[in-house]
């Protein structure tokens, strides 16, 4: 459990604009080129190697499809089919993008097809909160001030925040997703989305300004 | 319009909360060994999220405005009342004015003459298929020779 949870909040809890920044240094990388040639050696067919590349980046897959669906179950098929999709296809990736992008995109896309074909039966499964929430800043100075959110406890605000999640459109529901829980840049989101910057701006700008007005009294 | 600079850091503070969900333990053990049993199997990924057909991408337009499928309906409706008030005022056999067909032109000569010629039939004609009900005309008789045995 501590594994897991450690290692996912690891690999999410970067802040907006670190990808960026290791965007230009990965060119140099050994893991970035470890990732081409684990790409190469999956494209002729070796399963260990495309093993490996799961493995790096099923945490972040599995957690965006999660925060869209916010259903475990879901987030379980969807991410497993994300990467067989993605070793299907493995022969028509050109390299124009990293592998963690292109593979990003193919699940951000079963995603959305997902959720327009459940549209009316959505229904939430949620994961349990790891014990070191408690222990994080921002959820220390949310629960600390005297206002609902004191009362409501963290189970009772993850229902709040997930339903309010849920009200957004899928495109405003991936950018808050990538930017404000993945810690994605808007220059990452725009590649994934396949949209320019100006869009992902102002769909996080609408995103949020929806979020906070259906959790009004829940905020400051 | 620069989202970074508006005030939403209490909403930034709420977001947080969901860096810390997480699936049941040892679940990313488990994942890239069920991902890979699938690939070996031949699964192709395509049972969720694919591409829907063209048919329940025009079912999704009715799911999201049903606004879309009375109007679908009501079009429907008014093709099948316009079909058939037009098949009433439209004659079944309707013949060609500039070219009229002899009705006798394919019948050998002289059986034209016969006064044993029938009419292929005595009904009036069906001017439509919702007017065919049976009628009151009475059908001439013809008179019939029996043939019976010799000596009768």
């Amino acid at each position: 459990m501590r594994e897991a949870t450690l290692t996912m909040t690891e690999s999410i809890s970067g802040k907006p604009g670190d990808a960026v920044n290791r965007a230009p240094a990965a060119q140099a990388d050994p893991a970035a080129i470890q990732e081409s040639e684990l790409v190469q050696r999956a494209r002729k067919g070796d399963l260990g190697a495309y093993d490996q590349l799961i493995q790096r980046y099923q945490e972040r897959i599995y957690a965006t499809i999660y925060h869209m669906t916010s259903n475990h179950e879901d987030a379980n098929d969807l991410t497993q089919e994300a990467f067989i999709k993605g070793y299907q296809a493995l022969k028509s990736f050109k390299g124009g993008s990293s592998f963690y992008t292109w593979v990003y995109r193919i699940a951000v896309n079963k995603t959305i097809n997902f959720l327009k074909q459940r549209k009316n039966r959505s229904q939430m499964s949620l994961n349990d909160i790891d014990f070191n929430a408690e222990h994080d800043p921002d959820l220390v100075a949310l629960i600390s001030d005297k206002n609902p959110r004191r009362e409501a406890g963290l189970t009772e605000l993850q229902e709040k925040l997930n339903e309010g999640m849920q009200k957004l459109s899928e495109p405003h529901r991936l950018v808050v997703t990538l930017h404000d829980v993945q810690g994605l840049s808007h220059e990452e989101i725009a590649k994934i989305m396949g949209c320019n910057i100006g869009t992902v701006r102002s769909r996080l700008f609408y995103a949020r300004q929806q979020l906070q007005g259906f959790l009004a009294d829940y905020l400051k | 319009m620069n989202p970074d600079s508006e005030n939403f850091d209490s909403l930034r503070q709420l977001l947080a909360l969901k860096r810390h969900e997480v699936p049941p333990p040892g679940y990313f053990n488990r994942l890239p060994r069920d991902i890979m049993a699938r690939i070996k199997a031949g699964d192709t990924g395509d049972e969720l999220g694919a591409n829907p057909s063209w048919f329940q991408r025009f079912l999704s337009v009715f799911d999201l405005k049903p606004v879309f499928a009375g109007a679908f309906g009501t079009a429907v409706c008014a093709f099948l009342v316009s079909g058939v008030i037009s098949s009433e005022h439209t004659p079944a056999f309707a013949a060609d004015s500039s070219t009229p067909v002899d009705p006798l032109a394919n019948f050998p000569s002289g059986m034209t003459d016969s006064k044993e010629f029938v009419s292929a039939s005595n009904s009036a004609p069906i001017i439509s298929l919702f007017d065919n009900q049976p009628s009151l005309q009475t059908t001439p008789v013809v008179d019939r020779q029996f043939y019976y045995p010799s000596g009768n």
